[in-house]
């Protein structure tokens, strides 16, 4: 009871300062922020970010899981440590070795001017392909994971089974794979999305401010300007969208397994 | 035994009766967190050592600690504190600053003319001024204008300080006057940058990643204050700081009391402690803050990192803080619209 208190109480109380203007309870506050042309776009740039990284980390992800899982168990070991080492470093250094990765004379960039892709320089940094690319190697390790724990569990000759009768490899991922992985996916799903959506430091330091997200909306709004109003109402929305994102992956394996 | 233990006794409830008389004076202060531990050595504990008293130091950005004020503004929890000039106005509109009596102020006299009543009434006196110009790559492109930062040399190598820090209306003033636009509405200039949005790299907000951008060559020239030249001065590579035709713009920062703090003896005493030419000139020598204190004498290299000199801090072309106040929202929106956009 004490620790639900301790929690919801000053979520309600963060959640309410979007319903309240001039003091008076009001949706005035939600009408305004959705009219704005740069909230509208802030709002489509991050649903749009999380669902790119969380679907690149699906695909990359049933790639790697299903090496990993086929590897023998003294080789498993050491590249399960090498997904989970990313982990282990903060994410501050993760983002800023990104900086210099991406940078005008750093290794991208010495390549596509080496191999002659491009005359100059091509300008990654502060660019939506920068955060994408920072959040995809930040959160990417969280849904290998839950996809090798999945792949684990799966029948050893399913997939065999499945090609002797004729499945092609297209066939044996949607019909076998990922119907027995659905609960992996969900959970390395809803961990990607919700990470991307709330993740500060990565878009703050590879988008900065020309590639607002909500995340780093909501730091502006309170950080410059006390507005506790727009505060409250990305932080509604930003938990809407989490809960939802776990809804919907959900919904979507149920009505994946029912068919 | 008895005899022994009631004089024991008897010692150690007259110590305990006795130390709420012995404790300090406190004096709690609210500043930047910026050089918190070159201030604690250049004025702090030399200040504490004096005033048999301990000051409470309390750090943020200006929005927490304007905040922190504002809700506490019925039983004051700072007793004085440093801003910047327009968020010290923004106080005193609310009516959340003391009137200060400079009679107290034993160097205020000393102080540049612009120091003395920054933001009217009395209600602040500047400690600090900073000048704002471009720093450049020499070997790679020459700057002479703030309408040089939109020139098609820079395109894709320039970077501008973001509206919402204090470098951001200091450049727009500074752009404006560049391209010919006069008033303090920014519109014109605001529009010009969003044009060119594209040729920008970023709208930094932190002095300290526009640094490591340019140590990368990513950015080639830049708008900064001059707090922030020692990052660049020191650096191999060869880096300039500009002075534009238009000139150089600035600010300044200032020190107040809030309304009804409960140690104004105190805080007198430390404002006019950190305002005096000694401590100026330590805080000086210690490449902290630029000196509001006209009789401060230090060496030509010290001065190369700092804003210094009558010549140089009577030309700022600085901008009214209530003209920043008013106009800030406006900014915002224009800029959101016209340039993030």
């Amino acid at each position: 009871m004490f620790t639900a208190a301790l929690f919801l109480v000053p979520v309600v109380i963060l959640l309410s300062e979007g319903f309240k203007v001039g003091g008076e309870w009001s949706l005035a506050g939600y009408v305004d922020f959705a009219s704005k042309p740069l909230n509208q776009k802030v709002f489509l740039r991050t649903l749009k970010l999380g669902f790119l990284v969380a679907l690149t980390s699906a695909i990359i992800g049933y790639a790697t899981a299903y090496c990993v899982v086929n590897l023998e168990p003294r080789h498993r070991g050491r590249i399960f440590g090498l997904i989970v080492l990313p982990l282990m470093i903060s994410p501050v250094a993760r983002t800023y070795a990104w900086i210099v990765i991406l940078g005008r004379t750093g290794i991208v960039n010495q390549f596509i001017t080496g191999t002659g892709l491009s005359d100059t320089p091509v300008r990654f940094l502060f660019t939506e392909t920068a955060v994408f690319l920072g959040l995809l190697q930040l959160f990417m390790p969280l849904m290998i994971i839950s996809l090798i724990s999945s792949m684990e569990n799966l029948p050893k000759d399913a997939i065999a089974a499945a090609r002797v009768l004729g499945a092609n490899w297209f066939q044996v991922f949607t019909r076998v794979i990922l119907p027995l992985t659905k609960e992996g996916l969900v959970m390395g799903g809803t961990l990607v999305f919700t990470g991307s959506l709330t993740a500060y430091i990565t878009p703050a330091i590879l988008g900065g401010s020309k590639v607002l997200m909500l995340e780093t909306l909501l730091y502006q709004r309170v950080n410059v300007a006390n507005d506790y109003v727009s505060a409250g109402i990305i932080a509604t929305i930003l938990i809407v969208m989490c809960f939802g994102a776990n809804l919907v992956l959900k919904r979507v394996a149920q009505g994946r397994s029912q068919s | 035994m008895k005899r022994l233990v009631l004089p024991v006794l008897a010692a150690l409830t007259a110590s305990l009766v006795a130390s709420p008389a012995a404790a300090k004076d406190k004096l709690t202060i609210s500043v930047y967190s910026f050089a918190q531990d070159a201030y604690k050595e250049a004025l702090y504990d030399p200040f504490e050592a004096i005033c048999d008293c301990e000051l409470v130091i309390e750090t943020g950005n200006s929005v927490e600690r304007m905040a922190k004020i504002e809700a506490n503004a019925a039983d004051p929890v700072i007793d004085m504190a440093v801003m910047s000039s327009h968020d010290a106005l923004a106080l005193a509109r609310k009516g959340l600053l003391e009137k200060l009596d400079v009679s107290k102020l034993a160097s205020f006299d000393e102080l540049y003319e612009a120091a003395k009543d920054p933001v009217g009434d009395n209600m602040a006196v500047g400690y600090t001024f900073y000048a704002s110009s471009i720093v450049y790559r020499s070997d790679l492109v020459d700057i002479k204008s703030w309408g040089d930062l939109l020139k098609p040399e820079v395109a894709g190598r320039v970077a501008l300080p973001n509206i919402t820090g204090t470098q951001g209306p200091l450049t727009l003033h500074m752009m404006s006057k560049a391209l010919g636009h006069e008033g303090v509405g920014f519109e014109e200039t605001i529009a010009a940058i969003g044009e060119k949005s594209d040729d920008i790299v970023t709208f930094y907000v932190r002095s300290s990643q526009l640094a490591q951008l340019m140590q990368q060559e990513e950015v080639i020239a830049a708008p900064i204050g001059r707090f922030a030249w020692s990052r660049f001065s020191g650096s191999d590579l060869p880096f300039k700081w500009a002075e534009p035709v238009e000139g150089q713009t600035g600010g300044m920062n200032v020190m107040l009391m809030t309304k009804g703090s409960k140690n104004q003896d105190l805080a007198y005493r430390f404002m006019d402690y950190w305002l005096s030419s000694e401590v100026q000139t330590r805080v000086a020598n210690a490449k902290i803050d630029s000196p509001a204190n006209t009789k401060v004498e230090v060496s030509a290299d010290i001065a190369d990192h700092l804003t210094y000199g009558a010549d140089l801090i009577n030309s700022l072309n600085m901008i009214n803080p209530a003209d920043i106040i008013d106009n800030r929202d406006s900014w915002i929106e224009q800029w959101n619209e016209k340039v993030i956009q």
